[in-house]
């Protein structure tokens, strides 16, 4: 029972984090790669935020997540609308660059010391034991349930959102969708505030469960193969994966070595690159394009 | 007649810049002071230029202020390596310190070995090379050191234990935390333990409970583990989570005070060499005024690793007289004794042979009832 839960709470952190990746690649074709560090970002809003509402944690939650949401679309209005018709590598190469801003600033401003948000609000961590002995802790049963709740919003928002159906079309064929009127920075502002939003999420929700450092980002990178595993333009396919790349390393870790657990994600990448490169619910058109 | 304003400018700029350089004793450091692995160096770093700021204020050392330059390594070798060779030729320092990651060592050390500088590991675990016999030119002051610490914290497991003792262990992976727990593994056989389990972490790690579940499931009644702090304590809360309730023993890095006041467990000890601040003593409170004067964003309590290496340094300038090179600096070096005012169990003390110390002394706290407490005070190991 436990090994499945720890399947499920490392699915759900990787997945939340790859959905970032699906979301802006899915619309602009740009791989982010400060996706980590905007993560880790968001985590640290959480204890900007715990000193400015001292005493009110739901607040500071609320801020942590409204203030992740709009430093997506800062982070397109100020840098990558600036990308906008360059040549996608200088786009990524610019993510890369942001990505060593953000680290920067996060020593800078909150050192480079483990941190925990939980107790900056002080709110507690409670441990839960489910049927079968199996033990999981407050923040992560959050965890998953946001999880899921974000996949859920998703993919109403794609499916059935009057701008999660433009963000669709910016992202099948960007030209015909702006000679049909659609405002293409407003929907690639929005494809980054929804991306860093729901990065930051996977990092508040780590931070309060066990803190926060700058070593955080490098937990993307572990998440960037799920993406690939599903396929980099399926949100469906980013939750497959997740749980694939998590099971493969739970199990692992368990039953042959622990220091498995660190080229797992990349073995399960491997694997799926012979089988079918491009991911198991992305298109193949969309690998000749990348 | 503004070409040769400006000439003149550049002319007594460069004259006066060697010259106020050779009027100081230069001190350089490589160190991880960004990255993932600073949490370690950049609050002892912070701690030593404090302590030299105010060493300067006070006169500085033989009359003649040190000049502390300061080099970010981010813990990569190659960057360590370049520090160290500017700061030798081009800063002409006659000390190096290297406050970073094992894996700087090796291209510090040829650098320092082939310019005959003294190389001083401060804050950065101590090499076997200060062990007795030791390398000329390499010193340490870091309070951690390979070998005697896990001696020391099996001796607590097995003075403390009530019964036969089943040990599980946690490592980060990296390969001085790893070799350190080889060590304590066949050690802790030796003397009558029970090892059921090694878990050997990769840095970082989303959630620890998957590496908690295999060392839980192998049923230990001790966990020790000797690796950055947030290996510790991560494995120790995710044992926590899962329900198990034995003792759990650590090295006592810098975090070590304000983390067991944050945990509050009466079962996880931490294994230290330092004085924890809770002790309140007199050369505590120094550095806790430094601290607030200067404005620290690093807790006082993380910062007796820098402000003992501090203490080292002033203590071997002074020595080495002025103008000081890197042969009176290693002389002096190597006939040193520092009263670290009960930072430590007793002093530093380095000779011609041990550049480490000739004595080493450990204490072990614990989260008692409302407070942090001893449960085991100074106990002292000869270094051979």
């Amino acid at each position: 029972m436990q090994l499945l839960i720890n399947i499920v709470v490392l699915a759900s952190i990787y997945a939340l984090i790859a959905c970032g990746y699906v979301l802006i690649y899915r619309v602009s074709r740009v791989l982010n790669l400060a996706h980590g560090e905007l993560m880790m970002f968001g985590a640290y809003l959480v204890l900007a935020c715990s000193s400015l509402f001292a005493g009110h944690p739901v607040m500071a939650l609320c801020a942590a997540v409204i203030l992740s949401l709009v430093t997506g679309a800062l982070v397109y209005i100020f840098l990558m609308r600036k990308m906008t018709g360059e040549m996608v590598l200088a786009a990524i190469l610019t993510t890369v660059a942001l990505g060593i801003l953000v680290r920067g600033v996060v020593v800078l401003v909150w050192s480079s010391q483990q941190q925990y948000p939980a107790q900056a609000l002080g709110i507690s961590n409670p441990t839960f034991t489910l049927p079968g002995d199996g033990h999981i802790s407050l923040w992560s049963l959050v965890l998953v349930l946001t999880n899921l709740a974000a996949y859920g919003a998703l993919f109403g928002f794609l499916r059935f959102g009057r701008w999660g159906m433009r963000m669709r079309a910016a992202g099948q064929n960007p030209l015909l969708a702006a000679q049909r009127g659609i405002n293409l920075h407003g929907v690639y502002a929005l494809a980054w505030s929804l991306s860093t939003l729901t990065g930051a999420l996977a990092g508040i929700l780590m931070a309060l469960d066990s803190g926060v450092t700058g070593s955080m980002p490098v937990i993307a990178l572990k998440a960037f193969p799920a993406a690939l595993v599903g396929g980099l333009d399926s949100l469906g396919g980013a939750l497959i994966g997740a749980l694939i790349v998590a099971g493969a390393e739970v199990l692992l870790i368990y039953y042959v070595d622990p220091l498995l657990s660190d080229v797992v994600p990349f073995l399960v990448l491997v694997a799926m690159l012979f089988v079918r490169p491009w991911g198991l619910f992305g298109t193949r058109e969309e690998l000749d394009r990348v | 007649m503004l070409k040769r304003t400006l000439l003149g400018a550049i002319a007594i700029c460069a004259l006066t810049i060697p010259a106020s350089a050779q009027d100081a004793y230069v001190v350089g450091l490589t160190g991880a002071l960004t990255g993932p692995p600073s949490s370690t160096y950049a609050p002892a770093v912070d701690a030593l230029g404090l302590y030299i700021d105010r060493v300067n204020a006070a006169g500085g050392v033989n009359g003649k202020k040190i000049q502390l330059i300061l080099e970010d390594d981010g813990a990569q070798p190659s960057k360590a390596a370049a520090n160290t060779k500017k700061l030798i030729t081009q800063d002409k320092a006659v000390l190096i310190l290297n406050a970073s990651l094992s894996s700087t060592y090796a291209p510090v050390i040829a650098e320092t070995q082939a310019a005959g500088v003294p190389l001083l590991f401060a804050s950065s675990v101590c090499p076997k090379s200060v062990y007795p016999p030791a390398e000329p030119l390499q010193f340490c002051t870091t309070g951690f050191a390979a070998n005697y610490d896990s001696q020391a914290t099996l001796d607590f497991i097995k003075a403390r234990a009530k019964g036969p003792v089943k040990i599980g262990f946690s490592a980060m992976a990296i390969p001085l935390s790893r070799g350190e727990i080889d060590y304590a593994e066949n050690l802790s056989k030796e003397m009558g333990m029970t090892p059921v389990d090694k878990e050997v972490i990769p840095p970082p790690t989303a959630d620890y409970t998957s590496f908690a579940t295999k060392l839980k499931d192998a049923g230990p009644n001790w966990v020790y583990s000797w690796a950055p702090w947030v290996t510790q304590v991560r494995t120790l809360e995710a044992l926590r989570k899962l329900g198990w309730q034995d003792d759990y023993v650590a090295w006592g890095h810098l975090e070590a005070e304000s983390e067991l006041s944050r945990l509050k467990d009466g079962k996880f000890f931490v294994v230290n060499s330092n004085a924890l601040f809770q002790e309140a003593l007199p050369i505590h409170k120094e550095i806790e005024e430094a601290a607030k004067k200067a404005g620290s964003k690093y807790p006082a309590a993380t910062m007796a690793e820098g402000w003992i290496a501090g203490m080292a340094i002033e203590a071997a300038l002074k020595g080495a007289g002025w103008p000081a090179d890197p042969a009176k600096l290693k002389a002096s070096m190597e006939n040193l004794k520092v009263d670290t005012k009960g930072l430590r169990g007793g002093p530093i003390e380095w000779t011609k042979d041990n550049h480490f110390r000739t004595k080493l002394y450990y204490r072990v706290y614990t989260w008692s009832g409302d407070k942090i407490s001893r449960v085991q005070d100074w106990k002292s190991y000869d270094v051979k």
